[in-house]
């Protein structure tokens, strides 16, 4: 059996239980009677992945069907690795230990770019055909994915079966629905394929093909065998009536993120130019407060945990946050549970939120005006002004914080040297600010500036911006360096060429499916960790095929360009992202969408204006 | 306010739970379990949980303890039901009273080590018939060699199907312990051979005046 052999080496690694599973709140179901069976790969580590809320809901979601079972899977850690490669233990999922490639569906959630390689990596553990082509007719395993960023899953063409675009709460029952039915009626692969194509949300690669431009550039994507043109993203309308888990699998080892969370909203006001986040993730859909309350005590009662994070893109634009926090802290205060806002915006950020949240626990405080200047933050459209950066400040300092981390980016579409230094300038009037505050609190000021390279993403106003060549950013930080006078300012500035592999991936096409086999061949996998970022492996990967990152990450795009992506719907439409686009390079900030409906078209999936009185 | 000993065994898959992945397992079980868990005052409050003896990674036991200190007397029953309702598999509360002994108390325990291997019974005779058993011990102050055979005394040995089980009892608590790992280790470069370590489970804790721990 699998499951001894695994146990007889688990002392031979780090953190064994990792690989063992047995936490509370995993689910275990009789083989005997369960139809269909789903290994939910997280292309990561178990301290990653775990920490991943759409797993959670989705291993929930799938489990409550009696005859359906989820289980959880997670690439190994290389000494862990090493020791299934000696021992000839395939890749399996810690609630059966059952081989993935048993399974009916192994599916991935493509978070990050970077994790492109241990997909690979992780099929080819489970002894699966890594590519899609070579999977031949019989039905099962279903390789699919879904995650953000399916939203340009082409690089990935080659490997996958179909892509699940958008929120997976229905649409991943109504896959498996499909399947059980087809199954049972002695379907082949591609007669699923087809037919699964036609559901909504849905979209099948294979069905589809590409032809190229002499420039390189995609000329056209076309349907074959009846599958749409365009394959729109699934959203779910009523918040409050979305499943959500009362439960989750509590881990023994400390993870990433070593709590529980509720869901407040979906889904992004601000309209930040670089977030792709704040697009793809679009109609803003806010839960009620007692819906929120309810189900993060639960979570807190099912769970054990003592910590609450009330989650979202930007949860202080939730438009009854007091009311939550009174509700919540309420509860919590009692049973010594800390009540955490990871993402709390600067410009709305109230004493009465602060105060509330100091009540349970006080520590750094972080902000990210994502760049220096006035000028350039109305560009990238973060409508933070300096005004508002020091008046928070001074209400965190009057709170007693010292510590003050701020987040920039470099590299962003019409950015100067003056741009750089206000970078510079802002930590130092934070400084100032503190020293002349008569009151201010005891302790060591500490401001820290982190800066990351600017990675132009589809679906963003920016999708059309070259991305920063290395050599401009070294430069950039230097001339930050130089700009840095106080003692009291760190910076952490952190280059790699991860950052334009990223570029490449997040907006390349199906071309790149062979410099992704060729890397993960030349031993690539968990690229997304800086030791195992190999550079020189991605460049020899990209020679040998005949293309060129630069292509990918570097060029300007004109907005009459056939995008890889074109085909795909986020409900953010073009002819909005173009918009956008020309008033970032007039400097013309967009107000929030509750303050004006800036006529994205997201809100056609509600059927109405996503605010009183906005578009529809 | 009172305090509770409770015995509790770790096995099976719980054996690869580290002592401080166990501590946050239990406080998180006593919170599932809505016993009234009494917290430390100040600034940063924390749930009064204390494990008289740790157990090495790997290793199970049938005879664990855990200290906890409730804000109420509750009926030891009810105590046992609801936290081994709150409990993973692998990990179950047997009994639960007042504490009888101290921390400090605690001098030895007794294990079941269950080997693997040609000849076992024979080389495990040989290994415990040396005049002395020197081992490189990691200290504070560097690395040193002690002589361990003193401190084994082995209260059974029983040949198995392909190897030995023996019940060893070895020092433990305050005034240092001998991990069974290090034995087991000596046995292995005495043998000049990898020994396989089948199971090692923690079968009695004792004080120094030999009675029970509990």
């Amino acid at each position: 059996m699998l499951k001894e052999q695994i146990e007889q080496h688990l002392l031979e690694v780090q953190r064994p239980s990792r690989y063992c599973g047995g936490e509370v709140g995993q689910i275990v179901k009789d083989k005997s009677g369960v139809d269909v069976r789903f290994a939910f790969c997280f292309p990561d580590i178990y301290d990653v992945g775990m920490s991943h809320l759409g797993m959670k809901i989705l291993y929930s979601l799938i489990n409550e069907r009696e005859n359906y079972w989820c289980e959880r899977v997670f690439a190994p850690w290389p000494d862990m690795e090493a020791v299934m490669q000696r021992e000839g233990i395939p890749l399996y999922a810690l609630e059966s230990m059952d081989p993935v490639g048993e399974f009916d569906f192994i599916g991935f959630t493509l978070q990050y770019e970077m994790s492109y390689t241990t997909i690979l990596h992780m099929l080819a553990m489970a002894d699966v055909p890594v590519l899609q082509s070579e999977r031949g007719e019989a039905i099962a395993p279903l390789v699919v994915a879904g995650g953000p960023c399916c939203c340009n899953p082409e690089p990935l063409a080659d490997f996958f079966d179909l892509f699940i675009l958008g929120e997976g709460e229905e649409i991943n029952l109504e896959l498996m629905d499909l399947y059980k039915e087809m199954r049972d009626q002695g379907a082949t692969r591609s007669e699923f394929l087809r037919a699964a194509a036609k559901l909504p949300g849905i979209y099948v690669p294979s069905l589809y093909d590409v032809t190229y431009n002499a420039d390189g550039t995609v000329q056209s994507v076309t349907p074959r065998d009846g599958a749409p043109a365009v394959i729109t993203k699934r959203v779910m309308t009523d918040m409050d009536k979305s499943y959500y888990p009362s439960q989750v699998v509590v881990p023994f080892i400390e993870i990433v993120h070593d709590r529980v969370s509720v869901e407040v909203l979906r889904g992004c006001i601000r309209g930040c130019r670089f977030c792709q986040a704040g697009f793809l993730y679009r109609p803003f859909r806010e839960k009620s407060v007692d819906v929120i309350c309810e189900q993060g005590k639960a979570l807190c009662t099912n769970s054990g945990y003592d910590e609450l994070s009330l989650s979202s893109l930007s949860t202080s634009d939730h438009s009854r946050i007091e009311g939550v926090l009174d509700q919540l802290l309420e509860y919590t205060a009692e049973r010594h549970i800390n009540l955490s806002l990871p993402s709390l915006r600067i410009d709305n950020f109230s004493k009465s939120v602060l105060d509330k949240v100091t009540t349970i626990r006080k520590s750094g405080l972080t902000f990210a005006p994502e760049a220096g200047t006035q000028r350039l933050r109305d560009v990238i459209n973060k409508n933070v002004t300096e005004d508002e950066v020091m008046r928070t400040c001074r209400i965190a300092f009057e709170g007693g914080y010292t510590q003050v981390k701020l987040y920039f980016m470099m590299g962003l579409p019409t950015e100067t040297d003056e741009d750089i230094i206000g970078i510079a300038d802002l930590a130092q009037k934070v400084v100032n600010l503190f020293y002349d505050m008569p009151d201010r609190a005891k302790g060591k000021l500490q401001v820290s500036i982190s800066t990351a390279t600017f990675v132009p993403k589809p679906f963003t106003p920016f999708e059309f911006e070259p991305q920063a060549e290395k050599s401009e950013i070294l430069r950039k930080q230097d001339v930050l360096r130089r700009a840095i006078k106080s003692k009291k300012i760190k910076a952490s500035m952190h280059i790699s060429d991860v950052s334009q592999m990223e570029a490449v991936l997040a907006r390349g096409d199906r071309r790149l499916g062979a410099v992704l086999y060729d890397v993960w061949k030349d031993g690539g996998r968990l690229d997304s960790w800086d030791e195992f970022f190999k550079a020189e492996r991605w460049y020899a990967a990209f020679e040998k095929n005949g293309l060129d990152p630069a292509f990918y990450a570097n060029r300007t795009r004109p907005y009459d360009e056939v995008m890889p992506w074109d085909h795909i719907d986020y409900m953010v439409s073009k002819a909005f992202l173009i918009r956008e686009n020309e008033r970032a390079h007039q400097g013309i900030p967009t107000p929030s969408c509750r303050e004006h409906c800036g006529g994205c078209g997201a809100n056609k999936c509600l059927g109405r204006p996503c605010f009183p009185g906005g578009e529809s | 306010m009172k305090d509770y000993r409770i015995a509790f065994e770790k096995t099976g898959l719980m054996r690869y739970i580290s002592h401080l992945d166990l501590n946050r397992c239990m406080i998180r079980a006593i919170r599932r379990s809505g016993l009234p868990a009494w917290y430390t005052e100040g600034f940063h409050p924390h749930m009064y949980l204390m494990f008289p003896l740790a157990l090495s990674l790997g290793a199970e036991s049938v005879c664990e303890a855990m200290d906890i200190r409730l804000t109420e007397e509750v009926p030891e029953e009810e105590i046992l039901s609801r936290l081994n309702a709150a409990l993973p598999e692998g990990l179950r509360a047997t009994d639960v009273r007042e504490p009888k002994h101290a921390t400090i108390d605690i001098g030895s325990a007794a294990y079941t080590v269950t080997l693997a291997g040609e000849d076992l019974p024979a080389l495990w005779e040989a290994f415990l018939a040396q005049p002395e058993i020197l081992v490189e011990k990691k200290t504070k102050k560097g690395m040193k060699t002690v002589d361990i055979r003193p401190q084994i005394l082995c209260e059974a040995a029983e040949a198995t199907a392909d190897g030995v089980c023996l019940t060893l009892r070895l020092p433990a608590g305050n005034d240092g312990s001998l991990n069974v790992s290090v034995v087991t280790d000596a046995l292995a470069a005495f043998a000049q051979r990898p020994i396989l370590v089948r199971n090692v489970c923690r079968i009695t804790i004792f004080c120094r005046n030999g009675e029970v721990f509990s």
